[in-house]
């Protein structure tokens, strides 16, 4: 579609701050509720938090991790994720986009129809019930590992969780494609989405090699966390993985949305309405 | 009574409708198993041994652990659906106890996950991972017994943070919570033994150990036997309690749809 845009990049942001207005508005109808359900997703994302707590009380270390490095770790898991939820929560609800119909009305409209995907959606207590647990591990550890955190880590940092997130979010978008030729794929897309998390909780050097390697090539969450902290961590056992692999995560990140994002353009080619539109 | 049979194999009926849906229970059941072992491997590569208990008791531990979670899982919105929609008025007119058809409903799904979910998963636990069989004959009896009052245990306190969906309306929020102070005080995903005592003083005012760590405790034999009856007689004194305070709610939570107009 090679059309002259209709808005510049200032009315687009614009627009994207009308949209985020509209979606924390609806959300926050139900102050009460939201707040409650942030406090329930803590306390979910906190069972394997307080597991890794209890183990680490009793044990100190585990294969040369600490207390604090393991946390550092697991970190990078939420506050991704929660970047993720935050501004591409209408990737991760895709599919669930062609099923009521509403992608029909997102095509009629004049703009860019992933813009109109990752703006139409925030889901706000998932994105704070993970940041919280995130911010609260990465405040607790990142002052006592060794990091010295000047003005190339911190922008590095920075790099490293958006394209994790955006690692996350090209899984589900991936996942949401199969939607267009009616395939329904979410029960497969979150079990081996919540799976690999799991694994990623713990350092990958844990798992036999073929485990690694999926983390790795596969579902590639170990760019998500393993990789970017043992940048940091600078932890003996990188050695046996390519020294590279710590600057990667950005060219994942961005190597998996194209990709996904050209499937998904052949997906709309192919899309043909359910017919639910309200 | 043959109505709740019904009402069981009905329950039993729909859950086959989600192939997918047990698959994945399996393969994620798998999966966190496999997870576990990896991480206790790590911890016993450092230690050797650790307070006396093989590394095999463990794997025995997260095995049967894991298993029992599969089989305990129950509809935890039904009771909430029921009340959003309305449908609780017309289930209330029926002649039939209401709380007798959410347990025989739930107990259709429980017949479901034994056949569908427990068994594959018990037999590639077995192939898989080398874990000990039930300490005696005797102890395995015990065992069965024991995850039955625990499934008991766990059904009236979750049938309490059902039925607060008449105040409530949405219980997610209550559930989760609710899951993980099951998960971690349990015993579900770490053994009393490695928590520090005060938590497991803690743990012990309350029903949660008699949800997972007893029955997993006496089929590894570590309960002597004297002390069989006396844990038992705990687990069975929860269920009850928990069960007449569900009564109680429910009673009330009668009046507030009353009040309500239903």
């Amino acid at each position: 579609m090679g059309k002259k845009p209709l808005f510049n990049i200032f009315e687009l942001f614009v627009l994207l701050l009308k949209y985020a207005k509209l979606s924390l508005k609806s959300i926050l109808e139900y102050k009460f509720d939201r707040t409650f359900i942030t406090i329930a997703i803590v306390c979910r994302e906190m069972i394997s938090v307080v597991v890794m707590f209890l183990i680490l009380v009793r044990f100190v270390h585990i294969k040369g991790w600490e207390y604090n490095e393991m946390f550092f770790l697991y970190s990078f898991l939420f506050l991704s994720y929660s970047i993720f939820v935050l501004f591409f929560a209408g990737m991760r609800d895709f599919a669930e986009m062609i099923y009521s119909g509403e992608f029909d009305r997102v095509l009629t409209r004049p703009l860019g129809l992933m813009y109109q995907i990752i703006a139409s959606k925030i889901d706000l207590s998932a994105g704070l019930g993970h940041g919280i647990v995130g911010v609260i591990l990465f405040t607790k550890t990142a002052f006592s590992v060794g990091i010295d955190w000047n003005i190339k880590n911190i922008v590095y940092y920075i790099v490293i969780l958006i394209s994790g997130a955006v690692i996350q979010a090209s899984i589900f978008l991936f996942a949401s494609c199969f939607s267009f030729w009616t395939v329904k794929t979410d029960n497969l897309r979150n079990m081996i989405f919540f799976n690999a998390r799991r694994f990623s909780g713990y350092p990958i050097s844990f798992y036999p090699g073929i485990i690694q390697k999926l983390l790795m090539f596969v579902i590639p969450f170990a760019f998500v966390n393993y990789f970017p902290a043992q940048f940091y961590l600078n932890k003996a056992e990188i050695n046996s993985f390519w020294n590279g692999f710590l600057y990667l995560s950005p060219a994942v990140g961005a190597i998996m949305f194209v990709l996904v994002y050209m499937f998904w353009r052949q997906g709309v080619r192919h899309y043909s309405s359910t017919g639910t539109s309200r | 009574m043959r109505a709740y049979v019904e009402f069981a194999k009905k329950a039993f009926q729909n859950n086959i409708a989600y192939r997918a849906d047990y698959v994945a229970g399996v393969i994620n059941a798998i999966v966190m198993i496999f997870v576990n072992i990896c991480i206790w491997k790590a911890i016993y590569e450092d230690e050797q041994t650790v307070d006396g208990v093989q590394f095999k008791i463990l794997i025995t531990y997260v095995v049967i652990s894991f298993l029992m979670q599969c089989i305990y899982a129950m509809d935890e919105y039904h009771i909430e659906y029921k009340v959003r929609s309305g449908a609780i008025g017309l289930d209330l007119l029926k002649p039939m106890s209401f709380s007798g058809y959410i347990f025989s409903y739930n107990i259709g799904i429980l017949v479901f996950r034994v056949v569908m979910q427990l068994i594959p998963a018990l037999i590639v636990s077995i192939v898989l991972f080398k874990m000990y069989p039930p300490f005696s004959l005797s102890m395995a009896i015990y065992f069965l017994i024991s995850t039955i009052l625990g499934y008991l245990v766990l059904y009236n306190l979750n049938f309490i943070v059902w039925i607060s969906s008449f105040w409530f309306y949405w219980t997610f929020s209550l559930v989760t919570i609710k899951d993980a102070a099951v998960m971690i005080l349990s015993g579900a995903l770490l053994p009393l033994w490695f928590m520090p005592q005060a938590l497991v003083d803690f743990i012990n005012l309350t029903p949660f150990a008699s949800i997972y760590y007893v029955p997993i405790t006496i089929y590894l034999g570590q309960v002597p036997m004297e002390e069989i009856a006396l844990v038992m007689a705990k687990q069975l004194i929860w269920a009850l309690g928990l069960f007449i305070a569900g009564k109680l709610l429910w009673k009330t939570a009668l009046k507030k749809l009353v009040v309500q107009g239903g």
